[in-house]
Order: structure tokens, then C-alpha cells, then sequence
């Protein structure tokens, strides 16, 4: 029946794959969020100082994403090392495709977030009833990186 | 599951198989799992992409316009949509796949087709399901970007703009529908037959 003896070497290798583009992926994500709100808030600042520690928030919530990819970087470290040897390539091809989610899905909240926290901030500027919808649409953009590491810890969990 | 070598070729059959022939030595679980990677990760590509684009010009149009703003969140709540479209898929597709842990006496070679059925059904499942919320989330997106651009000149428009964004929203759920279907056929059973 099944070889319980040697573990399928290539495991490793897409398991690990798994492991560095969650981190890696997550934290393009999330540099691109903070960069492109921070470019707006500091154009915004020139004009309107006191709104700038408000205007944070973008940076700060794109701030998190790369703590997700941390996370579930982490989290598939420590299950690559123990790969058993009765499925041995299910196990690997499911790390890797667990970080893949978590890391494109951060990937892709991090440029909604940079792009709406870009626009919002300026918005906010000029009318300050602006705020609340600003704060609305940058949680929609957060919830699609959650999603990502929801779907990222279920597929770290296959044995 | 190490499947080893399933349909027992020879050293000599080895050395003049064709690139098709080597192919299907690519592992299922290794099509099962990319489809659901795909298929979650494609879809909140979309999602955001569609946010950010209605985003954009809702709070644009604010600045003018207050009175929209919380009427056209609407539209970045259809675009959420998309992406819960892409977790429901993913989590069905993970469901699929279950170890193999044993096979029938001598029948290697059926377990490891009947496999690598699952595995290519899943990962294109993955691809049908992931492309379409990638566009619906597109369309989505730049529906409602006009949406509240027009609602903030005219405020009689924004029930009628919805109307097309309703169509656009719905061909996440063709996706989904075609989805379901196409990866209904996987079978990866704990005892292969």
C-alpha cells in the first residue's frame, strides 16, 4: 500500500515556497498601501496639519496586512518541519497554496487600500463629513486580506 | 500518498516518453490545491480592484456632493460580495480533497487516473471560478464608480445605474454556479475506488 517510510522530497521545496510568498507577497501589499496613503497624507498636511494624525489610519491598516503574512508565514514554518510521510506532497502543495492565499490576498488589499486611503485622505481634507466613509470603504479593502488568512490557517490545518 | 510509479513503465518506456506522457506524472494534489489558490486569490485580486476603483470616485464625488456618501457604499458591498464568492468556492474545492490512503489490489493505475481527474477538475474549477469574479469585480467596480459619480449631478439616476451594476454582479455568480458544477465530479476517496 502506501510508502510510510520516505518523505516525497519536492514536499519541502513547494512547502517552503508557501512560506515565502505569503511573507513576501503580504508585505508588497502592505508597502504599497502604506506608501501610496503616505504620499497623500503628506500632500494633504501642507494645507490642513491638524488632520494628519487622523489621516494615519490608512498606514496603520495597511500596517496589519503584513502582520497577516507574518502570521501565516510562521504558522506554515513550523508545519513544513514536520511533514509526515503518509501524504507527504498533499501536505506541500497545501502549504504552498495556503501561503499563496494568504499572500495575494494581502497583495490585493494592500493596493485597495493604498488607492482608497490615497484618495480618502485628500477627500477628507476638503470635507470632513468624508471621514466615516473613508474609515468604511478602508475596512471592506482589510476584510479581503482576512479572508485570505481565514482560507490560509484551513489549509494549514491538512494532514 | 506516494504514488511511486502508477502505471508500471519500464526503464526503456521511461526513456522515450513524450512531454504529454511525462506530464501526467505532475502530482493531483498539486492541481487540487493551486485550483483553490487560484480561485481564492483571482477573486479578491477582483474584489479589490473593483474597491478601489468605486472607492476612488464615491469619495471624490463627496466632496461636492455629501449627500451620497452612504447610499453608494453600496457598491463597494457588491464588490465585497465577489470576494465572499471566491472564500465559498475555495472552501468547497478544500472539502474535495481528502487523503488517499489506500488502493484496491492492483489497481494502481485507475486510483492514480481517477486522481488526477479530481486534480485537473479542481484546478480548473479554480481558474473558471477565479477569472469570472476577476471580472465581475472589474465591472462591478467601474459601474459603481459611475454610479456615484451621476448620483452626485443627478440624483434620479443612482436606482437606474444600480440596475446595470446588478447585472455586472451577477456573473460572480455564473462563475460560482459553473464552479460548483465542474468540481462536483472530484473524488479523491480515503480508499482511492
Amino acid at each position: 500500500m502506501s510508502d510510510t517510510d520516505t518523505i516525497e522530497p519536492s514536499a519541502y521545496f513547494f512547502g517552503y515556497i508557501g512560506v515565502a510568498s505569503a511573507v513576501v507577497f503580504a508585505n508588497l501589499g502592505s508597502s504599497y498601501g502604506a506608501t501610496k496613503s503616505g504620499v497623500g497624507i503628506c500632500s494633504m498636511g501642507v494645507l490642513k496639519p491638524d488632520l494628519i494624525m487622523k489621516s494615519v489610519i490608512p498606514v496603520v491598516m495597511a500596517g496589519i496586512l503584513g502582520i497577516y503574512g507574518m502570521i501565516v508565514g510562521v504558522i506554515l514554518q513550523g508545519k513544513v518541519s514536520s511533514i509526515t510521510a503518509q501524504s507527504a506532497s498533499k501536505q506541500g502543495y497545501a502549504y504552498l497554496s495556503a501561503g499563496l492565499c494568504c499572500g495575494l490576498s494581502s497583495l490585493a488589499a494592500g493596493l485597495s487600500i493604498g488607492i482608497v486611503g490615497d484618495a480618502g485622505v485628500r477627500a477628507n481634507a476638503q470635507q470632513d463629513r468624508i471621514f466615516v466613509g473613508m474609515i468604511l470603504i478602508l475596512i471592506f479593502a482589510e476584510a479581503l486580506a482576512l479572508y485570505g488568512l481565514i482560507v490560509s490557517l484551513i489549509l494549514s490545518q491538512t494532514s | 500518498m506516494n504514488w511511486g510509479n502508477p502505471y508500471d513503465w519500464t526503464a526503456v518506456e521511461w526513456q522515450s516518453a513524450t512531454w504529454g506522457e511525462r506530464f501526467m506524472y505532475i502530482d493531483p494534489y498539486f492541481w487540487s490545491y493551486f485550483g483553490v489558490a487560484l480561485a481564492l486569490a483571482t477573486s479578491i485580486i477582483g474584489a479589490s480592484w473593483g474597491i478601489f476603483v468605486t472607492g476612488v470616485s464615491l469619495l471624490g464625488s463627496t466632496v461636492k456632493a455629501p449627500r451620497i456618501r452612504s447610499k453608494n457604499l453600496i457598491s463597494v458591498i457588491f464588490c465585497e460580495a465577489v470576494a465572499i464568492y471566491g472564500v465559498i468556492m475555495a472552501i468547497i474545492m478544500i472539502g474535495k480533497v481528502q487523503t488517499i490512503e489506500s488502493y484496491p489490489e492492483n489497481q494502481m493505475s485507475q486510483c492514480y487516473t481517477t486522481a488526477l481527474f479530481g486534480g485537473y477538475s479542481l484546478f480548473w474549477t479554480g481558474v473558471s471560478v477565479g477569472l469570472s469574479n476577476l471580472i465581475c469585480g472589474i465591472a462591478v467596480g467601474v459601474t459603481g464608480s459611475g454610479c456615484a459619480i451621476a448620483d452626485a449631478q443627478t440624483p434620479e439616476t443612482f436606482v437606474k445605474i444600480l440596475v446595470v451594476e446588478i447585472f455586472g454582479s451577477a456573473l460572480g455568480l455564473f462563475g460560482v454556479i459553473v464552479g460548483i458544477i465542474q468540481c462536483s465530479g472530484a473524488s479523491f476517496l480515503k480508499d482511492c475506488l
